[in-house]
C-alpha cells in the first residue's frame, strides 16, 4: 500500500492543513487534540474542495443544552468553502447528517515524520502524535 | 472524432449556457455612469465601509442575525468580466447571461427617480464593460419596477444590443406584484424585442410581502420564503393578470428557485380557476396551460434523496424543454454544472437542459460543441 510523506509533524498546525497529492487525489492532513486525520479534499455533496475551507465551530440546540443555543466543537468543525456543509474533524462525518462522510485515510507518525498510508478506502482512523 | 455513446456525458462533451451569474457592481463602478445628482451619492457610497450585499442607500438589507465565525456565506464576488471568464471556464461554463449584486435589491428604494437612475447606470456599465459575445457573457437588461417607462425605454435601447438577450425583473422587496397592469410597458417593450423576461429574487427582510420576515428567526425559513414564494406570488398575479394573454410572444423565465414547486402551482390555480374563472377573466385556457410553457432555472436544484424524482417532477409540468441550467455562480448557494449533469436523465435531456435549450429561448450564436 502506498505511502506518502507529508512532512514534519510540527509543521501541521490546528486550522491550517498539509496538503499532499496521490495521482488526481488530494489529500489533506489535519491536526486534532490527540493527533492528526487525513481526509480526501472533495465535499460529497458538490464535489467541492472541503479541506480548504475554516475550522471552527458549531450551533446546537439540544435536550442537554436545555433546546439553547450552545457553540461547540470549537476547533473540530471543517466547514466547505462552497456551500457551508459542516464535517466533524474528528470522525469525518457530515454534522447532524451522520450517513455522510469524507473519505478518510490512514496516518502514521514516525521520528516526527507524517506519513498517509493511500489504499483502498479506510475507515476514518487517527493517528496519535508520537505512536 | 465522435464521442462514444456509452459514456456518460462530461462537461467538456455538452453546451453549458449558465442563465444565472453575478456581475458585482461596488458604488464606485457605477458612479461614472450615473446621472447627477446621484453620482454624489454613489461616489459618497463608494468611500463608505461596504459590507457584502448590504450597503445602506445601495444594497440595503435588514441584517438581524447575530454573526457567527467561519461562515462562508456568501462573500465571494466577481468585479470584472475576464474575472467571471476565467471562473467560467473553470467550471466548464460556456456562456453566462449576467444578472447584478447588490442592485437585486434595487426595487425597494421609495424614490423613483434614484432607482431608474441606478438601472439605467448599471445597464450602461453592463454594456461597457461586461457584455462580449466573444466572452460569452450576455447582458440581462434591468428593468426597474418602479418607473415601467423609462424601463421600457432601456429594454428597447439595449434589445437592440445582440449583447443583450433578456430583461431582469426584480423580484425582492417588489410591489406591487409583477402581474400589475402598471407593469405592461415593461412587458410591451420585451415582447417587442423578443427578449424573455427573467424574475429573480434575493434574501432580504422587508415591509412588503413575502419578505416582510423580520420576525422569523431562521435564515432557513426566511431564504426559501424570499426565493420560491416571491416566484409563486408573482406567477400567480401573472396569470391572474393574463400577462401571457395579453402578450402571448413574451417568453416568461423563473429563477433561482429551482423546479419543484411548478407542478403545485399548476395544480393549485387550475383548481382555483375552476371555482372562480371570474377570478382570471383574461384567461383563454386553465392556468397550467400557460404555466406549462414558462421556463425554469435549475438552481438551487433539488437534491432528493432518489435523484429520479427529479425527472418525475420536471414531466409532471411538461417541462423537459423548458428547464434551464444556471449555477448562480458566485454565490454561495450556488449549483456546479456537474451536479445537474450528473443527475439520471437520457443524453438529449441533459444536452437540453444544459444549454441547448437556453441557445434557443435566447437565441444565442453560439456553435454547438462537436460530441
Amino acid at each position: 500500500m502506498p505511502r506518502i510523506r507529508v512532512g514534519p509533524a510540527d509543521d501541521i498546525q490546528p486550522g491550517q492543513p498539509a496538503f499532499v497529492r496521490h495521482g488526481a487525489i488530494e489529500i489533506a492532513v489535519f491536526r486534532v487534540d490527540d493527533g492528526f486525520r487525513a481526509y480526501r479534499n472533495r465535499c460529497p455533496h458538490q464535489q467541492g474542495p472541503v479541506c480548504t475551507g475554516p475550522v471552527s465551530g458549531t450551533l446546537v440546540a439540544t435536550a442537554d443544552t436545555d433546546w439553547r443555543l450552545a457553540w461547540v466543537l470549537e476547533g473540530r468543525v471543517l466547514i466547505c468553502p462552497w456551500h457551508s456543509m459542516e464535517f466533524d474533524l474528528d470522525t469525518g462525518r457530515r454534522i447532524r447528517a451522520q450517513s455522510e462522510r469524507l473519505r478518510a485515510f490512514s496516518i502514521e507518525v514516525e521520528r516526527g515524520q507524517v506519513f498517509v498510508q493511500v489504499g483502498p478506502r479506510s475507515a476514518p482512523s487517527a493517528s496519535r502524535q508520537g505512536t | 472524432m465522435t464521442r462514444d455513446s456509452r459514456k456518460p456525458l462530461g462537461l467538456d462533451d455538452v453546451l453549458i449556457v449558465d442563465c444565472d451569474v453575478h456581475a458585482n457592481e461596488p458604488p464606485e463602478a457605477l458612479a461614472p455612469y450615473i446621472d447627477m445628482p446621484w453620482r454624489r451619492s454613489l461616489e459618497l457610497l463608494g468611500r463608505g465601509p461596504q459590507r457584502y450585499l448590504d450597503i445602506p442607500g445601495y444594497a440595503p438589507i435588514l441584517n438581524l442575525d447575530p454573526p457567527f465565525p467561519d461562515r462562508g456565506l456568501g462573500n465571494r464576488t466577481v468585479t470584472t468580466a475576464r474575472q467571471m471568464r476565467d471562473e467560467l471556464d473553470e467550471l466548464s461554463i460556456d456562456v453566462g447571461i449576467l444578472f447584478p449584486d447588490n442592485l437585486l435589491k434595487i426595487a425597494v428604494f421609495p424614490h423613483v427617480d434614484y432607482a431608474a437612475a441606478l438601472g439605467r447606470a448599471y445597464n450602461a456599465w453592463l454594456a461597457d464593460a461586461w457584455v462580449s459575445r466573444e466572452e460569452g457573457l450576455y447582458g440581462a437588461v434591468l428593468a426597474v419596477p418602479q418607473d415601467p417607462k423609462d424601463a421600457a425605454e432601456q429594454i428597447r435601447t439595449y434589445g437592440a444590443d445582440d449583447r443583450f438577450v433578456a430583461v431582469y425583473l426584480p423580484v425582492a422587496g417588489l410591489r406591487p406584484l409583477w402581474g400589475d397592469r402598471m407593469y405592461d410597458p415593461i412587458y410591451e417593450a420585451a415582447e417587442e424585442m423578443g427578449l424573455p423576461v427573467m424574475l429573480h429574487s434575493v434574501g432580504l427582510i422587508h415591509p412588503h410581502f413575502p419578505f416582510n420576515l423580520e420576525h422569523v428567526e431562521s435564515r432557513i425559513v426566511r431564504h426559501p420564503i424570499n426565493h420560491e414564494f416571491a416566484l409563486m406570488a408573482n406567477l400567480f398575479t401573472m396569470i391572474a393578470n393574463g400577462v401571457p394573454v395579453r402578450y402571448p410572444d413574451l417568453e416568461i423565465v423563473f429563477t433561482e428557485g429551482g423546479v419543484s414547486w411548478v407542478p403545485f402551482c399548476m395544480w393549485r390555480m387550475d383548481k382555483e380557476y375552476a371555482e372562480i374563472p371570474t377570478g382570471a377573466p383574461y384567461l383563454e385556457r386553465p392556468p397550467s396551460d400557460y404555466i406549462k410553457k414558462m421556463y425554469y432555472c435549475t438552481q438551487p436544484i433539488e437534491e432528493p434523496e432518489r435523484a429520479r424524482d427529479l425527472l418525475t417532477m420536471i414531466d409532471l409540468f411538461d417541462g423537459r424543454d423548458k428547464v434551464i441550467f444556471a449555477s448562480d455562480w458566485p454565490h454561495h448557494d450556488f449549483d456546479h454544472p456537474r451536479t445537474v449533469l450528473n443527475m439520471p436523465f437520457d443524453a438529449e435531456l441533459k444536452r437540453n437542459i444544459m444549454g441547448e435549450t437556453a441557445r434557443r429561448l435566447f437565441k444565442l450564436p453560439v456553435p454547438v460543441p462537436v460530441a
